[in-house]
């Protein structure tokens, strides 16, 4: 039913509770994973695990929130839905506020808890494709010289090729050359779809300055790719 | 003073004769009249001595009843009429005046004595008295005094070969009128009679002097000339079972009054013709007459006497009788008592009230043993048998009373052993506790009652926590049936795995009634039961009600229980109450302890002094000076919104169980409570064989 390598992450301090969750998730097609506290999900949890995570609210120790803060500063992006016995409407406020998929009371309906997966698991998949088209983008664009990058710019500034010889102090069949081999490189076949893919990586056209826009020499290289790696 | 003049004061003189002049005119006519008396006597018999002299006994009647320093007063008032009742026989001067002197010195030597030995008057209602009034006025100072009233004849012209002769008559004369007069003036002018008379004992009184009088004109009206001389004695003892029945019936009266009865009517017989004293010339017969009758009045006087102080006794013994009888009733106690020999009961009415015999029924062992509430009865045969080891020994027991109502009763009873340590009488009281005992139920009642609420109140509190553990199994139970009904749904079931769910559900719906079964019996009423308790379960079961408050407010726990800690006894839901009261008081403490170091430390383990002790420890706020002191007193609170009645309950309840309940601060900061409980007498037992073993 599901992609093959999703998996529901379940804390709970009781273990009840912990094996029927893990037994109804199952049945629901997905694989699970149970801990029996949140120090036990920090020591055992990969940072390349794909899935989700029920967290229990109340836990001795670490609560839930503790945890899901613990997480985010480890970047480490599950989306998390938390279970309580006692809802409380602050604490669940700032749960979703931290990023929360769902906060549900015990007991909770499988209909319910298995919708806040989905969405859990849409929500992990889209990331996971933003993330994935990212590292894509990333990756053809650190094999551009610097010199193709440059003409890239002046590309999305919507110059043309005499232009950008102008500008560089080249002539325009070198600037030609460097144009197609861009593209190439890139992937892309027309104009627009070197603009959509650009204004995803957030690279700046030549020329503009506004906030959100990286000049390029710095888009270029390891740190540009770490940055757009990120979410 | 004896007892019996407090308790019975002395006839007053009338009032016409209180003042002291009208009171030595008395006097002094008096003994001028009992002169006159004599001499009649003396004359009509033709002899100077009658058989007593009665002026003395006046004086003597006088100055006893006076104060000594009126004393002179007295004896000067009875001189005139001494000097002209002798002159009257013509005596001369000088025999008037040793007589006198003679006279005046026995009555002041007899007034002396009764003062220093009897510390006033005569009484002839304890024999001592008697006794002491009979060797001093009849015996003693008349024999002394006579030593010089035998020169009165003399200076009177008798021979002095005759002086022990008139020492002898002196001397009777005096100790009979002592004796006869005497004892009848202090008697029947003196003492009330007693006991007191009634118009059948009047006529008794009576029928019996006419009856003495009778008997003795007839005896002694029989003289030498009508009966053979050997039948005399017989005769002279004829009058005497009337004189005892007078001693016996009427006490000290009827003894002197007989006494005196018989003394006229001998000295008239005496007088008047033949007499049964005709042995030789007529000075003999005063002297056999005299004898006889001192003889006879001595022992009369001590019977009557006597018997007066018996009666006496008895009827003080019986007044007091009746007045603890009357106390102890008022008190609200029974009297009773047991007699070994002859398996006699005896008890007060207010006792056979108590345990419901009807009065006039016997009373017998069978009969308490059956008012007695049949499980109380072995109570009753207990008290019994520990009254011979232990004295006083205590029972209570409960009887059924005609109504119908249960009435609480306290015994006491002590045995009493004869010299042989017989058990001899079982003594004892009996009191009617259903007050107290009403009373102390429903001190208890209320305190249950407080008890039940501040374990609700505590339930209340707990309300977030418990909602929490019955939380946990219905989530657990949903989840396990909404997956069985999923994985029933799939093409190819896993029936394994489904019943593993429904396993876990069964597992899960018990998790949850245990909770509820163990809310139902923190908020159950009846308790006050007395069982073992294992109070390392109690602490488990207290933790498991408690973990969502922990969890919640994230205090550990550190537990140290002794592994096979000896069974407390106790009510387990109240000894409950205790611990949870204690680890949430900890828990609160612990408020703004930081989380890390939000431990509550709890100890089980018996000690050396055969107890039990549960100590639970925290790191919180501790204790102030201000609320060590009034830690267990009601209302009092260190809490925003506490009743103050948390410990204050707590330290109740373990002290019903017999123990103790402690809190003191930590050196460290936060405080540590004791709940030392005792090790009930079984276990203790135990224990010690099993130290003994090792």
């Amino acid at each position: 039913m599901s992609a093959s390598n999703f998996r529901v992450f379940i804390v709970d301090d009781d273990e009840h509770v912990l094996r029927a969750l893990s037994r109804l998730v199952r049945a629901a097609g997905y694989a699970s994973e149970t801990f029996a506290s949140p120090r036990q999900f920090l020591e055992r949890h990969d940072s390349g695990d794909r899935g989700c995570l029920i967290l229990d609210f109340i836990m001795p120790e670490i609560d839930g929130l503790q945890l899901q803060a613990l997480l985010s500063a480890r970047g480490i992006s599950l989306p998390i839905i938390f279970l309580t016995g006692r809802g409380k409407v602050e604490t669940g406020v700032s749960a979703m506020k931290a990023g929360a998929v769902d906060f549900l009371t015990k007991p909770v309906d499988d209909t319910l808890l298995l919708a806040a997966i989905r969405r859990a698991e849409m929500q992990e998949a889209a990331a996971r494709h933003h993330r994935d088209e990212m590292a894509s983008i990333a990756a053809r664009l650190a094999t551009l010289t610097p010199r193709e990058t440059q003409v890239l710019t002046h590309v999305i500034a919507g110059r043309l090729n005499k232009q950008i010889a102008g500008d560089l102090g080249t002539v325009e069949k070198t600037i030609k050359v460097h144009r197609g081999r861009m593209m190439e490189k890139l992937g892309v076949h027309s104009v627009a779809d070197l603009v959509r893919l650009t204004e995803r990586a957030g690279i700046r056209p030549y020329g503009l300055h506004e906030p959100g826009y990286q000049t390029l020499p710095d888009a270029i290289g390891p740190r540009a790719n770490s940055t757009i790696a990120a979410p | 003073m004896d007892v019996g003049a407090a308790v019975r004061p002395a006839r007053a003189l009338p009032a016409y004769i209180e003042s002291d002049g009208a009171k030595l005119t008395l006097v002094a006519l008096a003994y001028f009249v009992g002169a006159e008396l004599a001499f009649v006597v003396g004359t009509l018999s033709d002899k100077i001595f009658a058989p007593f002299w009665p002026p003395n006994i006046v004086l003597l009647y006088a100055l006893v009843f006076a104060p000594a320093r009126r004393w002179w007063l007295y004896i000067l008032a009875t001189f005139p009429a001494h000097v002209v009742a002798e002159l009257g026989i013509g005596m001369g001067a000088q025999q008037l005046l040793v007589a006198f002197a003679t006279n005046a010195l026995l009555a002041v030597i007899i007034a002396l004595a009764m003062i220093r030995v009897l510390g006033g008057p005569p009484r002839f209602d304890n024999v001592r008295g008697a006794t002491t009034y009979i060797l001093v006025a009849a015996l003693i100072s008349p024999a002394l005094v006579a030593l010089g009233g035998a020169f009165v004849p003399i200076t009177g012209g008798g021979a002095i070969t005759k002086y022990w002769t008139f020492w002898a008559q002196w001397f009777l004369s005096n100790a009979l009128g002592a004796l006869t007069l005497g004892s009848a003036a202090f008697i029947w002018l003196r003492q009330k009679s007693s006991p007191p008379m009634t118009s059948w004992r009047r006529i008794e009184a009576l029928l019996l002097a006419a009856a003495l009088v009778v008997v003795c004109t007839v005896a002694f009206e029989l003289g030498t000339g009508s009966i053979a001389i050997g039948f005399l004695p017989a005769l002279l003892y004829s009058p005497l079972p009337l004189i005892l029945w007078a001693a016996v019936r009427f006490g000290a009266r009827g003894a002197s009054g007989a006494v005196v009865m018989v003394t006229v009517v001998l000295t008239w017989r005496a007088l008047n013709g033949p007499s049964l004293f005709v042995a030789g010339d007529s000075e003999t017969n005063v002297f056999a007459l005299q004898i006889f009758l001192v003889a006879l009045a001595i022992p009369v006087l001590l019977l009557g006497t006597a018997i007066e102080e018996v009666r006496r006794a008895e009827r003080t013994t019986r007044e007091r009788e009746e007045q603890m009888a009357f106390a102890a009733a008022s008190a609200n106690i029974g009297l009773w008592q047991y007699e070994h020999a002859g398996n006699r009961f005896w008890a007060t009415e207010h006792c056979r009230a108590m345990l419901s015999v009807p009065p006039g029924a016997p009373l017998t062992w069978e009969a308490i043993r059956n008012c007695v509430q049949p499980e109380d009865r072995d109570a009753l045969i207990d008290l019994v048998r520990a009254a011979r080891i232990e004295s006083p020994a205590e029972h209570e027991f409960r009887v059924r009373d005609p109504d119908g109502q249960i009435r609480w009763i306290a015994a006491r009873a002590r045995t009493e052993f004869d010299a042989g340590a017989t058990p001899t009488r079982v003594s004892g009281l009996l009191t009617d506790i259903t007050r107290r005992k009403q009373a102390e139920h429903e001190i208890d009642l209320q305190r249950k009652e407080l008890a039940h609420l501040m374990r609700v109140g505590m339930v209340g509190e707990l309300s977030g926590a418990i909602a929490h553990e019955l939380n946990q199994p219905l989530t657990a139970i949903l989840a396990n049936a909404q997956a069985a009904r999923r994985m029933l749904a799939q093409t190819s079931p896993d029936a394994h795995e489904i019943e593993d769910a429904l396993d876990d559900i069964v597992r899960d719906d018990n998790r949850a009634g245990e909770v509820i079964r163990r809310l139902r019996g923190l908020l159950k009423k009846d308790a006050g039961r007395s069982e073992p308790v294992d109070l390392n379960g109690l602490v488990e079961a207290a933790l498991r009600l408690l973990h969502g408050e922990l969890v919640g407010r994230t205090v550990k726990v550190e537990l140290n229980l002794q592994p096979g800690l000896p069974h407390a006894f106790g009510d387990p839901i109240q000894l409950q109450q205790v611990l949870l009261n204690l680890v949430m008081n900890s828990i609160e403490a612990m408020g703004a302890t930081p989380p890390a170091e939000r431990v509550v430390r709890i100890t089980t383990r018996s000690t050396d002094q055969d107890r039990i002790e549960v100590v639970v420890a925290d790191r919180g706020c501790g204790l102030s000076p201000d609320a060590k002191a009034r830690l267990f007193m009601p209302f009092f609170t260190t809490k925003e919104h506490g009743l103050g009645l948390g410990l204050s309950i707590c330290s109740t309840i373990v002290r019903s169980c017999g123990g103790e309940l402690g809190l003191t601060g930590n050196a460290r900061g936060g405080a540590t409570a004791t709940m030392t409980l005792p090790l009930p007498e079984r276990m203790r037992h135990a224990h010690e064989k099993r130290i003994a073993a090792t």
